[in-house]
């Protein structure tokens, strides 16, 4: 077995919901990395193993809310409605999408419910939350008035497209 | 005028930039690459136009890489306020269902595979294998020019007749007393043979509760 089956391993594992793929640390900790250019040595194995699995139809992705490096499928082969979890909801994911924007553009990524609400300007929001939590989507601390992003939706939904589709969509 | 082939050292040159982009030493948004391309343009020569083509996609490679670098650096500029501003504007629900459409990724997991089943997969893969079964063509026999199907010198008939007329005298005698001159197996079961042709013709006939065979 070499590098590149062990990692194969490690990028594809799920432990759960939320836990998916490994950190680049757990990647240096298995694999037993102790060279002095790590972050070169991680580049060089993401891209080897980038190139064996493409042709299979497969990607490499970082997912920047737990720093977990997964596996997915290529968006050009993967049948993007089937990847779509809130098809035809589009009042959810509206909800998840202004929450994704209040969360991240504070620094810890906790958002206040107070924000959302002012953001979506709808009613009903309290209950789409409720939805997403139960989705997985966030965790709703009821105490604080607080929510924050759970890993799901950065394994699910490439946050990094989406932002760029907006800035452009917005320049326009 | 003959022109240097430098695509073998353009081709070691962009390599060295894309490690040194992984090793974190330059930003690709700080690296002039217009050099690079003016250089391969003025060793382009009919004889080495394959090597150049190779060259100049990986050369656009690294272009790619900073026109993605540069439209991630734009859009995170202010990106906040821009966003807020874009959600101020009541966009509608569908609006921005739409707007997640392409983002979503499909996730690639293999729940099952543990390292000790791919390490026994591979001692198994690894395990040395007798050599196959060869299969040899059989040879094909000489024929006689003049092939002919060889057949018995004598007909069905006349050899059954022949056992008839040998037991002829017996008659009528048990089964038993027919057979009891034979002591070769084979001799008694093509005698056997005629002896039941003869009872289907009816030239012999069999009574079953004293097993005689009579004319």
């Amino acid at each position: 077995m070499n590098e590149i089956s062990i990692l194969m391993h490690m990028l594809s594992n799920k432990n759960n919901l939320y836990v998916i793929g490994a950190t680049k640390s757990e990647i240096f900790h298995t694999l037993n990395v102790k060279t002095k250019n790590k972050s070169g040595h991680f580049h060089y194995l993401i891209i080897n193993l980038s190139k064996y699995i493409e042709p299979l139809g497969l990607q490499i992705r970082y997912n920047p809310i737990n720093s977990h490096w997964f596996i997915s499928y290529d968006s050009e082969v993967s049948d993007l409605i089937s990847a779509n979890p809130f098809e035809n909801k589009p009042r959810l994911a509206a909800t998840l999408f202004c929450t994704i924007v209040c969360c991240l553009k504070n620094p810890d990524g906790i958002s206040k419910i107070t924000e959302i609400q002012t953001i979506r300007k709808k009613k009903g929001v309290i209950e789409d939350l409720r939805e997403l939590e139960q989705k997985g989507y966030l965790k709703f601390d009821r105490n604080l008035n607080h929510i924050n992003l759970t890993p799901l939706i950065g394994y699910q939904l490439d946050l990094e497209r989406l932002f760029v589709k907006l800035a452009l969509k917005i320049k326009q | 005028m003959t022109v240097k082939d430098i695509t073998h050292e353009l081709n070691e040159r962009i390599d060295d930039i894309q490690k040194k982009i992984l090793s974190g030493d330059i930003k690709l948004l700080d690296f002039e690459l217009v050099p690079l391309f003016d250089e391969l343009k003025d060793s382009l020569t009919v004889q080495n136009l394959e090597k150049s083509s190779e060259t100049y996609k990986n050369a656009c490679i690294l272009l790619n890489q900073k026109f993605d670098e540069l439209r991630s650096m734009l859009s995170s500029l202010e990106s906040e306020k821009q966003f807020l501003n874009y959600l101020n504007s009541n966009p509608s629900d569908l609006e921005i269902y739409a707007l997640l459409n392409e983002c979503w990724i499909e996730l690639f997991t293999i729940d099952a595979l543990s390292l000790d089943f791919l390490e026994l997969s591979q001692n198994r893969l690894s395990i040395d294998r007798g050599d196959p079964i060869a299969i040899e063509h059989l040879r094909k026999g000489k024929i006689k020019n003049n092939f002919l199907l060889e057949i018995p010198k004598h007909k069905f008939t006349e050899k059954m007749m022949k056992f008839f007329n040998s037991i002829r005298t017996k008659l009528p005698c048990s089964l038993e007393d027919i057979f009891e001159d034979y002591t070769e197996q084979e001799v008694i079961y093509e005698n056997f043979v005629y002896l039941l042709h003869l009872l289907q013709l009816g030239t012999l006939k069999y009574l079953k509760e004293t097993n005689v065979i009579y004319l």
